[in-house]
């Protein structure tokens, strides 16, 4: 079912079901966030994404709210540049960059917003983690929710249990790439792969010899999760091509041949 | 003990009748207050005595006298504790200590003699008060909320009903419907009393409208304000009031299932709510097919884990469904997608206890109470420099002035340290109030005009003795310990302005740090993602409002005018006042303090050695050691 | 690692439905039980109620009332509440603080005392109170706060002639 709203004074459509941030990116109209993924629920911790809300019926009165949360609805009047909205995303990343001076991302995204040094006190051992939860919240969705937010307040990190290697990662690598500053970093050699601290093999296809880029473990996951045949995973890529190309090949010279059923399947 | 189960109203109706005609209605009462302040005063062995020496009297003594002693819950005069109330004299006994007790017993239960020594002195006129109902921090309060507390054994369900409880359930689930009861509520103007002030009959009325399998009522018994306790003296002290409220609750919005959320630091609660919610079952008054009109409800109780932002409504539900206290945006609301995303009604205790007596008298006469936007009563926590300290229920819009010079006693200290300079209202969500406003009504909204708000019900008052900048520090301390660290508004923001408040108080202040608050403090309150975060910054903002100079003397003139962060003040010795006894000497563990008697001299703080512990000027009898 | 005991564990996990829900709950009693919670008892609970590991972790250090280390035979919670702070209770944090060489959030090596701060217990009108394990002690001074630390016979007797 659409509807109408007006975001910067533009009149847009809108669908039931779908966020303002949703909308505006529908119609091209950009609006920054750090914590949202369309893998995963929106979240609301960035706060980047906050817009002005109003409608005719609240008498003038406007509402700061994220727009990766908030539903779209009828007769909507959205800002999402006004001074206060601006003001809210500087202090933000002024924030931000107090947290993780080192985060590229957050650097270039505080400067559009006037800030090149932070005004606050920078945290003393800083890493580049800003606590945007997607790593978390997609290993919960795609995989074995490995990880987690430990502690709270400003003490709150993302961590493992007891400080260790995770039991139960299977080092797919989904929160290093969701990861929008790099904080998290793995390493890849020999045949293996180490993230979290703990090391995996991957897996080795039975033709070829050369490694996929998936670990034994993960492999494990996806055959549980998917139901899918375990000897899907045996082969590379390359080697089931090189098959599939054989296969083919002898389909298209089949009647010269004069095989039919037995050459298909091998 | 035979066990009575109730299958109809008549039933319920002929036991209530028998329990009036019986003994222990007729009983008088000795009550021994066992509240969480009394036990820590040692209420526990007063009772104990007083059971051994209630039965040393003579058996036809015993006969005529008819007695009978309960452990009641707290009378919210814990200073005063351990308490022991005579019923139906209404003889007032406090301070009482384990070998009060032979002579309470013998001479005044048995010979009717009042022991002076045990009698409450009324601060303004030094007159001995005898009776419970002619002090003045008593009869000045209006107790509807917490009617039964200190009267009854929380323990004992036939005491509640002898009060009338349970009534009201019982003509909410027999002769009105659930619309009926949902519009008693609307009229009545009921407002949430946890802080929120958000009106009750609508929550309800929005979450009987939502769709979802499964409804819930749950109680926010997680009181995490410092300096509140009126709700754990509720849960304590009367534990069915709150049960009878959510029966009624659960009846107009169509629930079945009810929790009560009860936080960490509050164990005697858990154990007299779990008596309670035993002892109601057992009369058939939780639990399917309640009085036999097919109404089923049944509550569970849910513990906090030691989290203040899980008395955030989001946050807490979260806690029931076992995981971690985060506060979730509330574009969606509870009554919509509440716990487990179904509808659902969550209330503060003091709201729910109101609910049985808005059934029993009428919304008309909770609106006869209190001011136009804000209806019927208020219980406070008053704490801090009064003379009385305990919980205080009043009309709403009965001023702060009125609340804390009646039954608040009045100012503690005499002396210029002891006037009046501020109340703190609305615990970390609100702010400090000065004395030019004390004449505002206490209410949902005049509070919250100036900077402040009424909150769940805190009061702590403070004189001059009290560093504001200092309040200021210990509040952002507070919620950056309790931030759940979702949103950086409030996990980042707060922390800094911790730090920047921090730092005056070290006296390295800087007049920038002043405008770097209060730009700060505009993003931490719209961009927060919940309560514990947009209202942080209010003690600051309230404090730099009403006590700018205080913050001004921190920052340029290093100094703290109320001699309290420690490394803007010195202790000193004043020598005239000083006779030489040597106890700060003996107290110091710095080895600070030194010197012998000489005429003209005592002894010498080391300003180096000393870490401002205090120790001294405390152990002080006369008052020869000062901060400044 | 030292194995732990599971049977406590074990016990208190079959008085609950095997639900997410009651995490919680079934973490403060393993608290109560153990005095901390143990590693061999969590990965229990994970896989009984069919929470990630992961998530029990979070749990476990997001709520105050539970310790990844064992506390101390008497825990003395400090209270921080307002009612409390401007009636000394900084004064007596730091008495304690020195007298056991321990902060906030540690327990001696002996684990005898554990020492925390806990945000208001509602025992305001007795400011500034300090709880020892649950018994509730109020009116304190930095002298008397002292003797909380002497016998277990002594203390617990003690808070009666306190007020004298």
């Amino acid at each position: 079912m659409a509807f109408h709203m007006t975001i910067n004074g533009r009149r847009v459509d809108a669908n039931a079901g779908e966020t303002v941030l949703a909308t505006a990116r529908r119609h091209g109209i950009p609006i920054p966030t750090l914590c949202y993924h369309e893998a995963v629920e929106p979240f609301g911790s960035c706060r980047l994404c906050m817009v002005e809300v109003t409608k005719a019926a609240w008498k003038g009165w406007k509402g700061l709210m994220t727009a990766c949360l908030y539903p779209s609805a009828p007769d909507l009047i959205i800002e999402t540049d006004s001074p206060r909205v601006r003001q809210v995303r500087k202090t933000v990343l002024d924030l931000l960059l107090a947290r993780c001076p080192d985060a590229d991302v957050i650097r270039k995204l505080a400067a559009e917003y006037g800030v090149e040094q932070t005004s606050f006190v920078p945290r003393e051992n800083p890493d580049k983690c800003i606590l945007c939860g997607l790593c978390v919240r997609v290993c919960e969705t795609a995989a074995t929710a490995a990880i987690s937010t430990v502690q709270r307040g400003h003490h709150r990190e993302v961590g493992t249990p007891w400080g260790g290697p995770p039991p139960d990662c299977i080092g797919c690598l989904a929160c290093a790439h969701v990861c929008p500053t790099g904080h998290i970093q793995y390493s890849e050699a020999g045949g293996g792969r180490k993230i979290w601290g703990r090391e995996f093999k991957l897996v080795r296809c039975k033709e070829t010899g050369k490694t996929l880029p998936i670990t034994e473990e993960q492999a494990a996951f996806l055959v549980k999760r998917q139901g899918m045949d375990p000897s899907y995973f045996a082969t590379s890529e390359e080697a089931q091509r090189k098959r599939t190309a054989t296969t083919l090949g002898k389909i298209a010279r089949w009647d010269k041949l004069g095989l039919v059923q037995e050459e298909v399947k091998s | 003990m035979e066990t009575v189960r109730y299958e109809s109203a008549d039933g319920f109706a002929r036991h209530v009748d028998e329990l009036r005609k019986s003994r222990l209605a007729s009983q008088r009462r000795v009550l021994v207050c066992c509240g969480t302040g009394c036990l820590a005063g040692g209420a526990e062995q007063v009772a104990v005595e007083m059971d051994k020496q209630l039965s040393t009297l003579p058996a036809a003594k015993r006969a005529e006298l008819n007695l009978v002693m309960k452990k009641t819950g707290c009378h919210g005069f814990c200073e005063k504790g351990p308490l022991v109330v005579l019923m139906p004299e209404g003889t007032f006994y406090k301070g009482v200590k384990p070998k009060d007790v032979a002579d309470i017993v013998h001479r005044t239960i048995a010979n009717g003699e009042v022991l002076e020594h045990l009698l409450y002195v009324e601060p303004k006129t030094g007159e001995r008060v005898v009776r419970y109902g002619d002090i003045d921090f008593y009869a000045k309060q209006m107790r509807v909320a917490m009617r039964n507390i200190g009267h009854i054994d929380p323990a004992s369900i036939d005491d509640y009903l002898l009060r009338g409880g349970y009534a009201s359930m019982v003509k909410a689930l027999t002769t009105m419907s659930p619309e009926d009861v949902l519009v008693e509520i609307e009229k009545a103007k009921l407002r949430g009393r946890g802080g929120g002030g958000f009106d009750a009959g609508r929550k309800w009325r929005s979450a009987k409208k939502a769709v979802g399998d499964r409804r819930f009522v749950i109680c926010n018994g997680d009181e995490g304000d410092p300096g509140a306790f009126m709700d754990r003296s509720i849960m304590e002290g009367d534990p069915h009031g709150v049960i009878e409220g959510m029966i009624i609750g659960a009846y107009a919005v169509g629930s079945h299932e009810g929790f009560i959320y009860v936080r960490q630091e509050y164990p005697l609660a858990v154990e007299h709510l779990r008596k309670a919610i035993a002892d109601a079952r057992g009369r058939g008054l939780l639990g399917k097919n309640i009085l036999g009109t097919g109404f089923d409800f049944d509550i569970e109780i849910s513990r906090g884990g030691g989290a203040f932002v899980c008395g955030e409504s989001s946050a807490l539900m979260r806690s029931v469904e076992g995981k971690v206290g985060e506060p979730r945006a509330k574009y969606v609301h509870a009554t919509e997608k509440g716990l487990f995303d179904q509808p659902t009604v969550l209330n503060n205790v003091e709201t729910w206890v109101n609910v049985p007596r808005i059934i029993e008298k009428g919304a008309d006469w909770f609106t006869s109470l209190g001011t136009d936007r804000s209806k019927g009563t208020k219980a406070f926590a008053l704490t801090g420099k009064v003379k009385n300290t305990g919980l205080v229920e009043v009309e709403m819009g009965t001023t702060l002035r009125e609340i804390i010079w009646g039954p608040g006693g009045g100012m503690l200290d005499d002396g210029p340290k002891g006037k009046f300079k501020a109340v703190q209202t609305g615990g970390p969500s609100g702010g400090c109030v000065p004395e030019a406003l004390l004449d505002l009504p206490c209410d949902f909204d005049s509070l919250t005009e100036v900077g402040s708000m009424m909150g769940s019900g805190g009061m702590i008052v403070m004189d001059h003795s009290t560093c504001m900048v200092d309040v200021a520090r210990y509040f952002l301390s507070f919620l950056t310990d309790e931030s759940c660290g979702k949103c950086v508004p409030c996990r980042e923001g707060l922390l800094q302005m911790y730090r920047i408040v921090s730092r005056i108080c070290e006296g390295h202040g800087r007049m920038e740090d002043l405008d770097q608050i209060e730009s700060l403090s505009q993003t931490i309150v719209v961009g927060s993602l919940c309560a514990l975060g947009k209202s942080g910054p209010n003690p600051v903002l309230s404090t730099l409002k009403y006590f700018r100079d205080e913050y001004l003397a921190h920052i340029q003139d290093k100094k703290c005018p109320a001699g309290v962060c420690k490394a803007l003040i010195t202790y000193k010795v004043n020598h005239d006042a000083c006779d030489g006894c040597g106890a700060c000497l003996r107290s110091c563990v710095s080895q600070a303090i030194s010197g012998t008697i000489r005429k003209g001299e005592t002894f010498q703080i080391d300003e180096v050695k000393c870490d401002r512990c205090g120790a001294c000027a405390t152990v002080c009898k006369r008052g020869a050691i000062a901060a400044a | 690692m030292n194995d732990v005991d599971l049977a406590p564990t074990n016990e208190i996990l079959s008085k609950y439905p095997a639900d997410a829900r009651h995490l919680v709950s079934v973490l403060q009693d393993i608290q109560l039980a153990y005095r901390y919670l143990p590693r061999q008892a969590l990965e229990k609970v994970a896989e009984t109620l069919g929470v990630p590991l992961a998530k029990v972790f979070g749990v476990a250090t997001f709520y105050k009332a539970f310790t990844l280390t064992p506390r101390g035979k008497r825990v003395l919670r400090v209270c921080t509440g307002t009612a409390c702070h401007i009636r000394g209770a900084p004064l007596l944090l730091t008495e304690l603080q020195k007298r056991l060489n321990i902060k906030p959030g540690e327990t001696t090596e002996d684990l005898e005392f554990s020492l925390e701060v806990v945000n208001c217990v509602g025992a305001c009108a007795l400011a500034p109170v300090v709880v020892v394990n649950d018994t509730a002690h109020g009116n304190l001074t930095v002298s008397r706060v002292r003797r909380l630390l002497t016998t277990k016979e002594k203390a617990s007797s003690s808070n009666q002639e306190e007020e004298n």
